[in-house]
């Protein structure tokens, strides 16, 4: 009985530890009063109204969902061919071809940024935006690959097959057979990759200009401006879009089979 | 099964050759920039670097709060994955989820919390105060400790994921069977526990570790320019003083280092099969 009570406590602080610290954000971000305390002076919306109201934001909210979102479909456009020769061919240097692919998840994000930054966007005259959606489609791309990878391993290669020798063409084989059955892997991977891509900072520290920040920067410059509680009820709306993109992946695909 | 290699080929490379090209290049490129003095290679970058003090002293940090995060998260690691692993089926998915959730929410907002805990009109601070332990607010924030507790919830879920994982294939007996044959609760974790869920715990130290070293945010927001980790080094070279051989250098040490720790990994993983 007291090593029941033991594991509670034990799970109970751990939990308090991860989860507490949102949970303070949100109510501090429910604040009445002009600037961040807990527990906040008063309740209201304000702050949460606020956020929308903010030009930056809305700009770099922009920016930010067009990165995750394109940048998204471009490593699933690049990254689906990729895991289905992976998986189905046995290819001259596909060991080495993985471990390029699989690189981005290697190297800090900020050196990233840095070297895009020099060698690309000043020498090139490469837009900034552009930067950053190359960068942000090769960080996901590693994941997208991964993802896939592990969906086509569940399906067998016969029903492919056997669909080519009943007469479909190799494309048709592919569209008509495997892509509805690695339908949720490719939705995953979606997922995973719009979560990972709309979270990252490192990489976009060095590639902001003007009027082009994503929206974890946009932020970090605004606290340190201001301390009012706007940045909390924004954390919070973010947090809460995550967590439910996620809870509804899990609920229709069983998303934690693929992370 | 498919024999057509070209065809193969022509499917991958695309993918290959876009992170090469755009993402690879220009990292190597910088990489090699800090082998470069005066128009010639040189390793000279490198010594003046190491002779700094203040960078000495950042690289230093940032090792030990790395494995200071590390360590403690193995051992509070290890007390959760041990509770979670003793859960029924359906309170385990919960508490597990709840492990989880953190891992989906933007680092910006997770770290900013502890500002609101841990500045001086926080809650530590009020509590002190109100407990009258301090007349006056002390100073948590921009401290290492404020950076420790950052980083630490950031990636003990990472920790704790790693160390379920290699509980769960844990024999169920083997725990009842050694204290029954009259071991105590530490000779069970250092004699049964231990040694099977070593790679799990390699994994997760391997994984917090280098989180660790190449976060940026947390050191950013929680430590300031007084407590420099080597990304915010990186940074300011970059910001403040255009030093782009210095950032080079930084780059190195943490790819260097992250990649060596994955090395270990992929030879642990690939040793158990």
């Amino acid at each position: 009985m007291t090593d029941k009570w033991i594991s509670r406590l034990i799970l109970g602080l751990t939990l308090t530890f991860l989860i507490g610290p949102f949970l303070i954000i949100i109510v501090a971000g429910l604040s009445a009063g002009e600037t961040l305390v807990f527990p906040p002076n008063g309740l209201s919306l304000r702050w949460y109204l606020k956020v929308f109201t903010v030009e930056s934001f809305r700009e770099s909210f922009a920016l930010s969902m067009f990165l995750a979102i394109g940048g998204t479909l471009v490593a699933l456009l690049l990254g689906i061919p990729a895991a289905y020769a992976l998986s189905r061919y046995k290819i001259p240097y596909g060991e080495a071809i993985k471990t390029i692919v699989a690189a981005p998840i290697i190297v800090p994000g900020i050196i990233v940024g840095l070297a895009l930054l020099r060698y690309m966007v000043m020498p090139l005259n490469v837009g900034i935006t552009m930067a950053l959606f190359l960068a942000h489609t090769a960080l996901v791309l590693p994941y997208a690959v991964r993802v896939v990878t592990a969906s086509m391993m569940n399906l067998r290669s016969d029903i492919e097959e056997a669909a080519i020798l009943l007469g479909c063409t190799r494309l048709q084989g592919f569209t008509k057979v495997v892509l509805p059955n690695i339908r949720s892997g490719v939705l995953a991977a979606f997922i995973l990759g719009f979560v990972t891509s709309f979270n990252q900072v490192p990489v976009s520290l060095f590639l902001s200009g003007p009027g082009v920040r994503t929206l974890p920067i946009d932020m970090l410059a605004y606290m340190e401006i201001t301390y009012d509680p706007s940045v909390a009820a924004l954390s919070a709306l973010l947090a809460f879009l995550s967590v439910g993109i996620v809870a509804l992946a899990e609920k229709f695909l069983g998303f934690s089979r693929y992370v | 099964m498919f024999h057509n290699r070209n065809e193969g080929l022509a499917l991958a490379l695309p993918a290959a050759i876009f992170t090469g090209l755009l993402f690879l290049l220009p990292v190597g490129i910088l990489l090699s920039e800090a082998f470069q003095v005066d128009d010639g290679w040189s390793l000279m970058g490198y010594v003046d670097f190491a002779k700094k003090p203040l960078n000495q002293k950042v690289f230093l940090r940032t090792l030990k709060l790395g494995a200071l995060v590390a360590m403690t998260a193995a051992i509070i690691g290890y007390a959760a994955a041990f509770c979670i692993t003793n859960l029924d089926s359906k309170a385990r998915g919960r508490v597990f989820g709840l492990v989880v959730l953190p891992l989906m929410i933007s680092p910006v907002a997770r770290t900013y919390a502890w500002i609101v805990i841990l500045g001086r009109t926080g809650i530590v601070n009020d509590a002190i105060m109100g407990l009258g332990l301090s007349d006056t607010p002390i100073r948590i924030l921009f401290t290492e400790t404020a950076v420790f507790l950052g980083l630490l919830q950031l990636f003990l879920p990472l920790m704790i994921i790693s160390l379920v994982s290699a509980m769960e294939n844990l024999p169920k007996d083997a725990i009842p069977a050694a204290r029954v044959l009259g071991a105590n609760w530490f000779q069970v974790f250092t004699k049964v526990i231990l040694p099977l869920t070593k790679e799990g715990l390699v994994m997760g130290g391997t994984l917090v570790f280098t989180g660790s070293l190449t976060a940026y945010i947390t050191p950013a927001i929680l430590g300031g320019s007084k407590v420099l980790m080597l990304e915010t080094l990186l940074y300011q070279r970059v910001n403040v003083a255009n030093d782009f051989v210095s950032a080079g250098i930084i780059a190195t040490i943490l790819i260097g280092m992250s990649f060596s720790a994955n090395l270990l990994l992929k030879r642990i993983a690939t040793a158990r099969k």
